[in-house]
């Protein structure tokens, strides 16, 4: 009951359709912003929504330590749970932690060998399948577009639903889609890319690529106090 | 004592079992002339580290308890207190961190921050202890000490600033560069004694002046004159130190030393750092609680002239009894002085007064405010309070967790029994997390503590230290007993079998409540219930939490509400009330969907990364839940949630699927509802014992 009150309360589904991902199995999404804008409490809410819905998650972190990304969801959570005056927030949270494998690696000792050897480890033992994976700090640069193949293969070898956090600079140049010159080169990877841009106080969550020009879509915000997405008020 | 506070240190030796913490303050001892001679931990001449005064300690080769013994540096006293590294014995390193004013954080330069630094590390941020790193053991094989630093920003979050660096690494480690005053040091001598000053290779010299500059960019922060003087190229030894010791003493600069405690090489700059960087007493603010107002937190003065505040804070047994370690915060604590043990409100007289130098001691005729000593001859518990007649203060309540694991001894013999008992006795007074009590049932001796370790080493110590042989039964799990949801009663004590007959009627509810663990809750209102019977009523209630209806555990977390009932004239008594509590308890409990809570232990696993597999796999059939996994390069951590009940014997476990390669630690962490399936096991279980 409570589950289900929070994914029909969460503004994340206008992002999300209502009953299926906004990535097919195998796709990629990216959020893309500037250092220290969202993009890991959007990437955290989205996998809170996944979990709500017994969906597994696997969240790969490049040099944070695990305790570190566990902080961020317990944060989250408790937010969320604040925003919406629920009580029992331990008992949720229990219900749904076995949904969640956290992964860090060093950003030089992360590679998709390395990640398929793990991920073995963990599906041969009935330990953990993971059906979203979150990947967080992978540099996007020009050694990446190799890494990057080789995941999309594993991830529609897998049906897995990948979203990166993209890191951006303030003098990138952007194309005529909006997307950045820098991630342009593999934005073809994507099936879904939506850019985190400080407006004023506000922080608008677009839609660079993806469901751009459906109807029923309406703008997204973070609130910058709780680094929670809310709708347009 | 002819020293001035500002030249007294109390320090703290806290690091990871295993990272050469005990070698170290031995290697310490032996330069500030306490010792004449070196003998290691495990040492082959049977004769071990001075600090590990504790057969058991020195035959595993750990520290337990926490001696503290003093020492004399460049016109500076030392008070050391070597802390535990297990984190079985955590009472004791927080008990420890408690009475210092800073602490060294020994790293080992291979192994580098495990997870055991990280859990001192926390205790030391919660006392806010001012600490510096010492990366020891550079001379062994993998040793990479600029790892570690970047470890102890990444894994503990410090500013760590490299205050030297390593001529030579590994079976070539020399020496090093100290980079405060640009010169290389060399240990000479057959201990490392003589050390012979020279310039700085070579090789080494842009690198040191590289790291120089950051630590002067570091320690500018916290000193403008410096930050000026740096531009002007015009950087005194004098303002440098100052800059840092002002960043160490508000714990946002952790200066690292590098050296081989055991190739008796870098512990000499080590005790400079202590007494150029670490706080003395008075720079460090202590408070109290104010019994008299609520508990209110109070700053101690530090003033020896004014009314005494002293903690217990260890106890020991010597040769002559009762040994107590004391730390005094304010006043003077003087042989042949009353004074007033806060906690049993006893007046007390202080007879012989002590300086500690690990097993062999000074007698000394006072202890004034910021200096650590031990009396003699007084009875009182770990962590009681002394203070001047007419001072209601106590030092701040220490937190101490609930015993998580019992086990039941038995005494094979008479004589083991007394000493069973004599040994009890003191292990309770020392350590606030280890319980004794009698079983109701069965009348057993059972003791409860925090881990299977710390029970297994009071056990041994029982066995050597009071010859107490006893025999041991399986560890049980302090399991809990709890509601799920609101449920009513309405219940009726009737009873008439000739005289005055009992009667008495309760109506309300019961509820699951957070974080306590009973309310009771009056709502009965026009006298329904007449005011005299209700304090029965509650005590009808809380009688019943002794034991569940499940497995007779403690019943927790449950708020009962009454807001109806009867009485009557003549056969009404708090007897009556007190039976009709009992049985509206069990009444509603049935319907309140009672369940069984059982102790959730977190815990770390540092392995090499080839055997990540099969520790997770350990951790899986453990029914634990693996929150996730950290690589490392050669090792990872894997960090997971497990019931304690399912983790006996797992050191075992872990040692044999990983080459005995992979270490693990465990905390309690929380209580949480046990699975369907096992509550039906252990009431199955329990019943069956019953029936036996």
């Amino acid at each position: 009951m409570l589950k289900k009150d929070l994914i029909l309360k969460n503004p994340l589904r206008h992002l999300e359709y209502e009953t299926e991902d906004i990535l097919p199995e195998g796709g990629f999404g990216a959020i893309l912003s500037r250092a220290g804008v969202g993009k890991t409490a959007l990437l955290v809410q989205l996998a809170l929504n996944n979990m709500l819905r017994n969906k597994n998650i696997l969240h790969i972190s490049l040099n944070e330590p695990v305790k570190k990304i566990g902080l961020w969801y317990e944060s989250a959570l408790r937010n969320i749970a604040a925003q919406h005056h629920i009580q029992e927030i331990h008992k949720l949270w229990e219900a749904i932690l076995p949904h969640r494998f956290i992964m860090s690696f060093r950003v030089e000792g992360f590679s998709v060998p390395r990640l398929e050897e793990r991920l073995t480890d963990l599906s041969e033992q009935g330990i953990f399948f993971p059906q979203m994976v979150l990947i967080d700090g992978l540099p996007f640069d020009e050694n990446t577009d190799g890494c990057l193949k080789e995941l999309k293969e594993f991830a529609r070898a897998h049906a897995l639903h990948v979203w990166f956090a993209v890191r951006t600079h303030r003098d990138d140049e952007t194309g005529e889609n909006g997307i950045p010159q820098q991630f342009s080169s593999v934005s073809d990877l994507f099936e879904v890319v939506v850019q985190l841009q400080p407006e004023g106080k506000q922080i608008h969550v677009k839609l660079l690529k993806g469901r751009v020009g459906v109807s029923d879509y309406r703008p997204l915000f973070l609130d910058p106090s709780t680094m929670l997405i809310k709708e347009a008020s | 004592m002819k020293y001035s506070i500002a030249n007294v240190r109390n320090i703290g030796i806290s690091a990871h079992i295993d990272s050469g913490k005990t070698t170290l303050t031995e290697r310490i001892l032996f330069y500030t002339k306490r010792i004449h001679a070196i003998h290691d931990v495990k040492g082959k001449d049977g004769i071990g580290a001075t600090m590990d005064s504790m057969e058991l300690e020195k035959e595993r080769g750990i520290t337990i308890a926490s001696a503290a013994t003093y020492c004399q540096w460049n016109d500076h006293q030392i008070n050391i207190i070597d802390t535990p590294g297990h984190v079985d014995f955590t009472i004791e390193v927080e008990r420890s961190l408690r009475v210092l004013d800073g602490a060294v954080l020994v790293l080992c330069a291979v192994g580098g921050v495990q997870s055991q630094s990280i859990t001192v590390d926390q205790q030391m941020k919660r006392y806010n202890v001012p600490c510096i790193a010492f990366i020891n053991k550079c001379d062994r094989s993998g040793a990479n000490p600029f790892r570690v630093v970047g470890q102890l920003r990444e894994k503990l979050g410090h500013n760590p600033v490299s205050m030297q660096i390593p001529i030579g690494l590994e079976a070539d480690f020399e020496g090093v560069v100290d980079l405060i005053s640009m010169q290389a040091l060399y240990f000479d001598g057959p201990n490392g004694e003589d050390i012979r000053i020279e310039a700085v290779p070579e090789a080494l010299l842009a690198e040191a002046v590289k790291y120089r500059e950051k630590m002067i960019d570091a320690a500018s922060m916290f000193c403008d004159e410096l930050m000026e003087a740096a531009l002007e190229n015009a950087v005194t030894e004098k303002l440098l130190l100052s800059a840092l010791r002002k960043g160490v003493l508000s714990r946002r600069i952790t200066p690292v030393f590098m050296g081989s405690a055991y190739k008796n090489k870098g512990v000499q700059p080590l005790l400079d750092a202590v007494t150029r960087l670490l706080p003395c007493p008075s720079e460090v603010s202590n408070e109290a609680l104010d019994m008299e107002n609520d508990e209110n937190r109070t700053i101690l003065s530090g003033n020896p002239e004014d009314p005494l505040v002293a903690l217990a804070f260890k106890l020991e047994d010597g040769t002559y009894g009762q040994l107590t370690y004391v730390r005094v915060y304010q006043g003077e604590l003087a042989k042949g002085q009353s004074v007033i043990n806060v906690r049993t409100g006893n007046k007390v007289k202080i007879g012989r007064l002590v300086r500690m130098h690990a097993s062999q001691m000074e007698d000394i005729e006072s202890i004034p405010a910021g200096y650590i000593g031990a009396l003699f001859g007084i009875d009182c518990a770990s962590g009681d309070t002394f203070t001047s007649p007419g001072i209601h203060l106590t030092m701040t309540s220490m937190y101490v967790p609930k015993p998580v694991i019992s086990l039941a001894i038995a005494p094979k013999d008479h004589k083991a029994e007394i000493n069973m008992s004599k040994a009890l006795n003191r292990f309770s007074k020392e350590d606030p997390t280890f319980k004794v009590h009698a079983s109701e049932e069965t009348g057993e001796t059972i003791i409860s503590g925090m881990g299977e370790l710390h029970l297994d080493v009071y056990v041994e110590r029982m066995r050597r230290e009071y010859k107490a042989e006893v025999t041991t039964g399986q560890p049980r799990v302090a399991y809990r007993e709890t509601i799920t949801r609101k449920a009513e009663f309405d219940y009726t004590h009737r009873k008439q079998t000739g005289g005055a007959g009992q009667y008495g009627r309760i109506g309300g509810y019961i509820e699951p409540v957070i974080d306590e663990d009973f309310v009771f809750e009056n709502k009965v209102t026009g006298g329904a219930i007449p005011t005299q019977y209700i304090p029965a009523c509650e005590k009808g209630f809380r009688n019943c939490l002794a034991k569940g209806p499940k497995l007779k555990f403690p019943i927790t977390g449950i708020k009962v509400v009454i807001n109806d009932g009867a009485s009557h004239s003549v056969d009404s008594s708090d007897m009556a009330f007190q039976a009709a509590a009992r049985g509206a308890f069990l009444e509603a409990l049935a319907k309140a969907g009672p369940v069984i809570l059982e102790p959730i232990m977190k815990v770390v696993v540092e392995t090499p990364t080839e055997f990540q597999g099969a520790v997770m796999g350990t951790l899986n059939q453990r029914r634990g839940i693996i929150l996730g996994t950290q690589d490392e390069g050669p090792m990872c951590t894997i960090e997971a949630q497990s019931p304690l009940a399912e983790m006996f014997g797992y050191a075992t476990v872990l040692r044999s699927s990983t080459q005995g390669k992979a270490q693990f630690t465990m905390e309690f962490q929380t209580y949480k509802q046990v699975p369907q399936s096992i509550a039906e096991e252990l009431v199955k279980k329990a019943s069956e014992k019953r029936v036996a």
